[in-house]
């Protein structure tokens, strides 16, 4: 020890009380990790929890409204409910989107998490590729399981989450959109791949097209109408 | 420098401490950071999943309803043409009248002077399909543009001197119409892209112009016959 020169006393004197200093506020801090790494898996454990449970009332409820459903064509045999008419119904009803569909069309798988990808899918984007399929003629379209209808509207809520009819569409596992259209595959093809693949791919997406035959849901969102009124019955 | 075998040891020490240090630092830092991106992606399909759980009760409620009405024996075709009535009116085949918004844009009457782009003089289908949305966004109840409804079917494209809507081709100016609560629709338009048109307007000399009426009048949108799509057959 005596040997140790003397001007060297200070500084080593100085880095064991850093060190001391450290090691205590690391201990400090590792100590609240750990509760904060706790509470953390607990909430995540809880919302977990939740998730399962209301995808569980989710198929639930599909199961009743399949049978409910069911049950309804059923009764509307047996009162002899006129044919015409239903058909009519069901056309209105596809119009309006609150009738899932199915036939050939178009599936269109979007990836945009390329790191190539300066600026992922946007919803002016999502408005125009729907408005080319429109004017293809699709007569059914979904974007990623919501129904596009007269009445939807694309927005971004916060930094990233696109709502479409209100909904969050964002996944967080597999093809991050996925659009269908229902209609003349040829003619959807056509329009979709020159009027908007090319750019979207020219950005660095990967865009795929498949022929299918495909189902697209129905439109879960409510019509109301308070303020506008028939106008013949407002005239006389 | 010279060191001697004691303060040579001590260093080793101190420094395999500090790596240590490090290290747990480190191991601190990333399990708060993997944490976040699941509970980022949780929460959007938690919201998704109540929502449609919500809208598929309401469907089976509307549903048992029906089914209550049938067994009661109320008669059918009174039932049927309510309904048809209704999905008429969702769909926009009906001509409706009442209180809400009017938007007229126009193109600029000035011309390009040198190296600027004439394109910006014009209003272009970007411009009506945002207004369209933000507008929908408002909730508005019916739209209209050039006396064109807007219904699920309606595309908004440029082609080139004209824009088609419905299938027709429409030129400016552009006036469209939408029934609703005018705070509302007026409010959203100005949270989505109104500003930006306004600077277009002081720049280039388009028109912008926002009026609150009494009485919109959206005429009524066309029923479309479907080739490819079918109503899904329920209870299958």
């Amino acid at each position: 020890m005596q040997r140790w020169k003397r001007t060297l006393a200070l500084p080593v004197t100085m880095v064991a009380i850093a060190l001391g200093f450290l090691i205590a506020l690391q201990a400090q801090t590792q100590k609240n990790v750990s509760a904060a790494e706790q509470i953390s898996e607990q909430r995540m454990s809880q919302m977990k929890a939740v998730l399962i449970n209301s995808q569980e009332q989710n198929a639930q409820l599909q199961k009743e409204h399949q049978e409910l459903s069911a049950r309804l064509d059923v009764a509307r045999k047996q009162v002899g409910t006129d044919p015409q008419l239903l058909v009519h119904l069901k056309q209105l009803q596809m119009l309006d989107g609150t009738q899932a569909v199915e036939g050939p069309g178009i599936l269109i798988s979007i990836d945009d998490r390329s790191n190539k990808v300066a600026f992922p899918l946007n919803t002016n984007d999502i408005a125009t590729m729907i408005n080319i399929l429109k004017l293809a003629g699709a007569e059914a379209i979904s974007i990623n399981d919501q129904r596009v209808v007269g009445s939807t509207a694309i927005v971004l809520s916060g930094n990233s989450t696109i709502l479409v009819n209100q909904v969050p569409v964002n996944r967080s596992e597999g093809v991050p959109y996925e659009v269908s259209a229902i209609g003349d595959q040829a003619t959807l093809m056509d329009y979709f791949s020159e009027l908007e693949a090319v750019t979207l791919k020219q950005r660095g997406m990967t865009v795929s097209i498949a022929r299918k035959s495909l189902r697209v849901p129905s439109f879960k969102g409510s019509y109301t109408f308070k303020q506008a009124k028939h106008f013949d019955s407002q005239e006389s | 420098m010279h060191l001697d075998k004691k303060e040579r040891s001590l260093l080793g020490l101190s420094t395999i401490l500090l790596g240590f240090l490090f290290v747990l630092l480190i191991k601190a830092q990333g399990v708060a950071g993997s944490q976040v991106t699941f509970q980022e992606t949780a929460v959007p399909s938690l919201i998704k999943t109540e929502q449609e759980n919500q809208q598929l009760s309401i469907e089976n409620a509307k549903i048992q309803e029906e089914l209550v009405k049938y067994a009661q024996g109320q008669s059918a075709s009174s039932l049927l043409n309510q309904q048809v009535q209704e999905a008429m009116m969702n769909a926009g085949l009906v001509e409706l009248v009442g209180p809400g918004v009017q938007i007229t844009l126009d193109d600029s009457t000035r011309v390009a002077t040198g190296d600027e782009d004439q394109n910006k003089y014009y209003i272009h289908e970007e411009y009506i399909r945002e207004i369209l949305n933000a507008l929908w966004n408002g909730g508005a109840e019916a739209v209209a543009i050039n006396g064109q409804r807007v219904t699920t079917h309606t595309e908004v494209f440029c082609g080139g001197s004209f824009i088609q809507i419905n299938g027709t081709r429409q030129m400016p100016p552009y006036v469209i119409g939408a029934i609703g609560d005018s705070h509302n629709l007026s409010a959203a338009l100005k949270f989505y892209g109104w500003d930006r048109l306004g600077e277009f307007q002081e720049q280039y000399g388009i028109t912008r112009k926002l009026e609150v009426l009494d009485n919109i009048i959206t005429p009524a949108g066309k029923l479309k016959e479907y080739r490819y799509a079918e109503p899904v057959k329920e209870g299958t």
